[in-house]
């Protein structure tokens, strides 16, 4: 526990050196929503369509700025790997005292709390200023929610960065993952109206599955059962991502 | 020695990189030695010998493709995590936290060792005044020269007490006055009984900070020992230094002809290295006495560095390589 301490200790360290870290830590999401959300709020002025039911477009993007938010936070910290690297911290950090599995944990924790706050921030910003109607009565679930979302998509862009070398081929990779599996996705529409071929990619995107389940923690669309399934995908995929990330640092470096 | 001796031993260690589109890397190549408890062991050898292979295994970093390390007796691939709880190390890249300021460069590091909250202080202000870096502790690292970066980097190690230290090419870049420091925060660690494995490109530090020095080649001890004894395995070097009332170009001309390892010369002071295999020593002599007015003259074994060459250039020669 001290070491995971010594993580979130040197993780905060960091972060509060920057002003402009700050900002996009706590308020890009709901400055995203603010800005893109009330825009396109007004352009479907008369809704969106999803599951059977007609909602306001600021209701609909909700979810979807908080997923983006955690995979935007997941993007910085893999992204960390490249600047440890390059300072010869990584290395060091790995002859420190503490397992790999502590290491990790200590960054996930201290990046799944900016996302609870960024979380916070936005979706009672979200209820306040835009008159989203939430549904409060599963707003606890949101925490596994943020935290999942935060670690699946970490682990998943952590092994990309322990792979790739290249900080340029990584700057890439992140684009074009970031343009196809945002837009690929249920962050900014429903799927049903796509073509098939969209949506069949976008019904495996895993972005869809946390967003779906954002949704429905947040304004409650979406069926108990399909929410369900993609909470297990998701929980999988985090799983996976997981071992990926594992198994990529003992490729060189032992456990 | 007995295994309660040996803080560090290496056997048969072999690492092999596999590399895309090209052959395979042998950096350790059966590397075996042991490193007694309470003493600094340094490693020499050229670029490329596998020096900075073995700390990274030894630093838990790597795994070894075969052979076997152990640190305190702890095998390093099987508990590397008890391995880590013993040592540290300043590794040959910089690290430092560049973002963050001097002190909490040393803060952060103080906590990931588990030195207790309220003694992270005194720690702190022991190694900044230790090496000199009062008046940066509130500066960024990143506004920090390459030597002074490289100065905080060295003073962490200095605040945790872990019975094993590594230090890889831990002076460079420092100026000599830093260096000097160093050299002797290095020399109080191994006096409080910790073992200290360097490697370093500097010979003359290797020779005056090492209890036992390894040569390494390719992968391979080429020779272990104490500094004389390594010394005395390049035997036949032979050094002249000699100083004449005046020495002029002719002169010196004709000693550039001998088949001399090294002529250097200093307004009227000449340094000569002499392998006794090339050309006997005593007709060096007699020439370097016919040829001006002697005021003074002084000869000596081979230094570590002739030693270093001679087993290097040998240990080519029987496998084949460049010297």
């Amino acid at each position: 526990m001290k070491m995971i301490s010594a993580v979130l200790y040197r993780e905060y360290l960091i972060r509060t050196t920057s002003l402009t870290w700050a900002f996009y830590d706590l308020f890009m999401p709901l400055t995203y929503m603010l800005l893109f959300g009330i825009g396109l709020d007004r352009a479907f002025a008369s809704g969106v369509q999803s599951g059977g039911r007609i909602v306001g477009y600021n209701s609909f993007f909700l979810a979807g700025v908080l997923a983006m938010a955690s995979f935007g936070i997941a993007i910085n910290t893999a992204y960390g790997f490249f600047v440890d690297r390059e300072n010869g911290m990584l290395s060091e950090f790995l002859t420190y005292p503490m397992t790999r599995g502590e290491f990790l944990i200590g960054k996930i924790l201290f990046n799944s709390i900016l996302a609870l706050v960024q979380a916070l921030i936005t979706v009672g910003a979200g209820a306040l200023l835009l008159g989203i109607p939430l549904r409060w009565d599963r707003a606890g679930f949101l925490l596994p929610g943020v935290v999942f979302g935060t670690a699946g998509w970490f682990f998943f862009l952590t092994t990309f960065a322990l792979r790739i070398r290249r900080n340029d081929m990584f700057n890439t990779f992140i684009n074009i993952a970031y343009f196809l599996l945002m837009f690929g996705s249920s962050l900014f529409y429903p799927l049903e109206g796509l073509p098939l071929w969209l949506r069949v990619f976008s019904s495996l995107n895993p972005l869809t599955w946390h967003a779906d389940v954002l949704r429905y923690l947040t304004i409650g669309l979406g069926s108990l059962d399909t929410i369900l399934a993609e909470s297990a995908a998701f929980m999988l995929f985090t799983l996976l991502a997981f071992l990926a990330a594992v198994r990529t640092l003992q490729r060189g470096i032992v456990k | 020695m007995s295994p309660t001796d040996a803080a560090i031993e290496v056997e048969n260690l072999v690492k092999i990189y596999q590399v895309k589109s090209a052959r395979p890397v042998r950096a350790l190549d059966g590397l075996s030695f042991s490193v007694k408890r309470g003493e600094i062991f340094g490693l020499l050898g050229e670029n490329g010998a596998g020096k900075t292979t073995l700390l990274r295994i030894l630093t838990t970093l790597l795994r070894p493709t075969s052979g076997r390390a152990t640190l305190m007796g702890l095998d390093v691939e099987q508990s590397p995590y008890d391995v880590r709880k013993k040592i540290c190390a300043v590794l040959q890249e910089n690290a430092v936290e560049v973002f963050l300021s001097v002190e909490d460069n040393f803060a952060t590091y103080a906590r990931f060792h588990l030195i207790p909250r309220h003694e992270i202080g005194a720690a702190a202000d022991r190694v900044i005044q230790q090496f000199g870096l009062g008046e940066f502790r509130k500066q960024k690292v990143i506004d920090l020269s390459g030597g002074l970066k490289r100065r905080v980097q060295v003073a962490k190690v200095f605040m945790v007490d872990k019975p094993v230290v590594f230090l890889d090419e831990a002076t460079t870049g420092m100026d000599p006055i830093n260096k000097r420091g160093t050299l002797e925060a290095i020399r109080e660690q191994a006096r409080q009984g910790r073992t200290i494995l360097l490697t370093t490109h500097m010979l003359e530090e290797a020779e005056d900070l090492c209890d036992t020095i390894a040569i390494i080649d390719r992968g391979s001890v080429v020779a272990v020992g104490d500094p004389d004894r390594i010394k005395s395995l390049g035997s036949a070097i032979v050094e002249i230094h000699v100083t004449y009332e005046s020495l002029d170009e002719g002169a010196f001309a004709e000693l550039s002809r001998l088949p001399l390892l090294k002529l250097k010369r200093r307004h009227s002071t000449l340094d000569l290295s002499v392998n006794s295999k090339l050309i006997s020593p005593f007709d060096v002599i007699q020439k370097v006495g016919q040829i001006g007015e002697v005021v003074s003259f002084e000869v000596n074994s081979g230094s570590l560095e002739d030693a270093f060459i001679e087993l290097l250039g040998k240990s080519k020669a029987r496998t084949g390589g460049a010297a």
